[in-house]
């Protein structure tokens, strides 16, 4: 199944929140939507969801309108909440009806999420009776229990601990492997670069970078070297101004030009007591800061 | 089950487990029963009693200062006082005033002469009517003794005096005195229960919302069916309330028709036509519907629970404006005026003021039919304007919005 989002256009009063907002996720593949407060995500989701329509552009899925009646979508919004007061059975269930399930398939399916998320001793509690922690994992089980087809995680990883983070790992690779459309909106980077295969950076309202996360990296101009070495001094004395410290141990190295990729780092290597070199790859964190950063910075100040 | 069934049973379903609402019913009927069966448990008392000693009736003495007037008074007193044992007494007023106040006995006429006299009671109760009734005894004693003395034969002046005027009512219409009480009580139940539950709507979004378990809600359901679910759930509480205490008030009154005897005002209430009541209902639900669904729409631009009260307040104005008209139209007997003519057909206050005329007038078919039409086609009118305002309004959060912003958004949408 590929999910996609074409030309999608949607403003409120006189502010143009999407203009133009193009993406695609493919099944079997996690997919990050990135993009500062404000940049127009969780609008973007909305309109992904059917909650209001966009002013133009489409929703397609494998290439045709989408037809919500046929796929299903599961939604871990980023604002937590439920019934804080009624049972947690009742309302799981209620939630999963609502998405289509008949009463008994939807509390077999509440049932086998709450084992699995080892949450079953809370069945028949109220919600506020929960840990924070636990009333998200009772959230989760929302966007999970009817099975969706598009599974769509804001900010899934906030407020969870080492393990129950690890949990939700699980779950989430599980879900990709059953080929479903993952899409994650997370300002934590490390978790997307290692869940995503591909991303969007939202920048207000317009996609500032789009496509195959291996790819973009690859793609930037591959002039500057890491060195991690035990004794820098020497490099950057020679290397002069070309030469950065990251760290004690770690210098990154500003190449005149690509191709003198090769015979700089063979000068590097007979010369010093180097541990490692390698071709300097951005972090997705420099990407997003790049990419996210500036513009907003502007529109804030104006 | 559709989306909308779902959602109506599951809010059927909090009415139903709420403590408090099954609480407030199962009070409201014991209430009932205990009003309804109060003749009963009471009479099974006095029966006791009155086997114990049949003779105890109050006391009430008569004192005349001249002796001739003693036998004429004493004998028409103990005709017209037949709930008390009128004993005639010599003491002194000091007396018969101590008596009086140590519950010997409850009341006392000292008689100067035919045109005035004392009247000595511990308590006045509001209902008391004893000095009115011998007013009149000492009137006909007075004007028979001026008859006698003036030569007219006793036979003809008792004729005279006692002269009853035949004559006959023919009520074409409504018989207003009769439809008084279960009137007064079916308007207070339609106020009542639409203004808590359409407050209970209002509450339910607002908590939905700023639980944000609206945030998975509006993207799980349509907002009509959610709207439409919760109003209609609400309304079908409401109805069971109403219908489980009138019900039971029905059914406990029929087990003790018996002991209430002629009792005027509770054989006027419990003698409502059966169509005045399927009137109620009509006028129940669509009244409730109009102002549900406002509440609904307001209850989604709150962003915290305690805006709640200041937001609804404008809706919970008009209504209380309706029942006020309503009332005083009601109180006066004139509710045929024109500002009732016109409460009929305005759809947020002709759930009561129609109700009424029908109930305590005659109204032309004709003028209830385009009342309730124009209720049926506000119903839906509010209830598609309502869908659009709650879509809107759950996703609206921080300062409250400007009715007039929503109502762009909402033309927008």
């Amino acid at each position: 199944m590929i999910l996609e989002l074409r030309d999608i256009r949607k403003s409120f009063g006189s502010k143009q929140v999407l203009d133009q907002v193009s993406f695609r996720a493919e099944g079997g593949k996690a997919f990050g939507l990135l993009g500062r407060n404000g940049a127009g995500k969780t609008t973007s989701i909305r309109i992904l969801m059917d909650v209001f329509p966009a002013d133009g552009g489409d929703v397609l899925i494998d290439g045709q309108p989408i037809d919500y009646r046929k796929v299903r979508i599961g939604y871990l919004p980023e604002e937590r909440g439920l019934y804080p007061k009624k049972i947690i059975i009742d309302q799981l269930a209620y939630f999963a009806e609502l998405k289509g399930m008949n009463h008994k398939a939807a509390v077999k399916a509440a049932d086998y999420w709450l084992e699995r998320l080892g949450m079953a001793e809370y069945r028949n509690k109220r919600l506020d009776t929960l840990s924070k922690g636990n009333q998200q994992k009772i959230q989760l089980i929302t966007a999970l229990a009817h099975n969706p087809d598009i599974i769509i995680l804001d900010e899934p990883f906030s407020g969870l601990d080492p393990v129950n983070a690890m949990l939700l790992k699980d779950v989430v690779k599980e879900q990709i492997a059953m080929d479903k459309v993952v899409l994650f909106s997370s300002h934590q980077m490390s978790y997307i670069e290692e869940f995503c295969d591909s991303i969007a950076i939202l920048n207000s309202g317009r996609i500032a970078l789009h496509g195959d996360l291996h790819d973009i990296k690859r793609n930037y101009v591959r002039d500057r070297l890491v060195v991690r070495t035990e004794y820098p001094e020497n490099i950057i004395a020679d290397f002069g101004g070309q030469c950065s410290r990251i760290d004690d141990c770690s210098l990154l190295i500003q190449l005149a030009a690509p191709e003198e990729k090769q015979s700089v780092m063979q000068r590097l290597t007979a010369a010093y007591d180097i541990d490692e070199v390698k071709v300097f790859e951005p972090s997705l964190n420099d990407i997003f800061v790049e990419y996210a950063g500036n513009h907003t910075d502007k529109e804030d100040r104006q | 089950m559709t989306q909308f069934g779902k959602i109506l049973k599951f809010e059927l379903k909090y009415y139903f487990k709420n403590k408090i609402f099954v609480g407030v019913t199962i009070f409201l009927v014991l209430v009932i029963a205990a009003v309804m069966f109060f003749p009963r448990i009471a009479g099974a008392f006095t029966k006791n009693k009155q086997s114990d000693a049949s003779s105890e009736l109050p006391v009430m003495l008569i004192k005349t200062d001249s002796p001739e007037l003693t036998e004429q008074i004493d004998g028409a007193f103990g005709e017209a006082f037949t709930e008390y044992q009128v004993q005639p007494t010599s003491d002194s007023d000091n007396v018969i005033q101590d008596m009086i106040t140590s519950d010997k006995a409850e009341c006392a006429f000292v008689i100067n002469d035919m045109t005035s006299y004392t009247y000595y009671v511990n308590n006045l109760s509001m209902y008391d009517q004893n000095t009115a009734v011998a007013d009149s005894v000492l009137q006909n004693l007075f004007r028979m003794n001026a008859m006698v003395s003036a030569g007219i034969p006793v036979e003809q002046a008792g004729a005279m005096l006692s002269l009853e005027i035949n004559h006959q009512t023919e009520n074409l219409g409504k018989d207003q005195m009769q439809n008084y009480w279960y009137t007064y009580i079916m308007i207070f139940a339609l106020y009542m229960v639409i203004l808590l539950y359409g407050q209970m709507v209002a509450t339910n979004v607002a908590t939905e919302k700023s639980s944000r378990a609206m945030e998975v809600l509006i993207t799980s359901a349509k907002p009509a069916a959610m709207m439409f679910g919760k109003v209609i759930a609400s309304c079908l509480a409401g109805l069971v309330q109403l219908i489980s205490v009138f019900g039971c008030a029905i059914l406990f009154y029929s087990l003790n028709k018996e002991y209430w005897g002629d009792n005027p005002i509770v054989a006027s209430i419990f003698d409502m036509p059966p169509g005045l009541l399927v009137y109620m209902l009509i006028f129940f639900v669509l009244g409730f519907f109009i102002y549900a669904f406002l509440y609904g729409a307001i209850g989604s631009t709150a962003s915290k629970l305690e805006d709640i009260n200041t937001s609804v307040m404008p809706v919970t104005m008009i209504f209380i404006i309706a029942f006020v008209v309503v009332m005083y139209s009601f109180g006066s007997g004139n509710v045929d005026n024109m500002l009732m003519k016109l409460c009929s057909y305005i759809p947020f206050t002709s759930s009561m003021a129609m109700f009424t005329r029908i109930a305590m007038s005659t109204v032309p078919w004709y003028a209830v039919t385009a009342s309730i039409a124009i209720l049926i086609v506000s119903v839906i009118g509010i209830g598609v304007l309502s869908a659009k305002i709650y879509r809107v309004g759950v996703l609206l959060y921080g300062t409250k919005p400007k009715f007039g912003a929503i109502l762009k958004a909402v033309w927008k949408a």
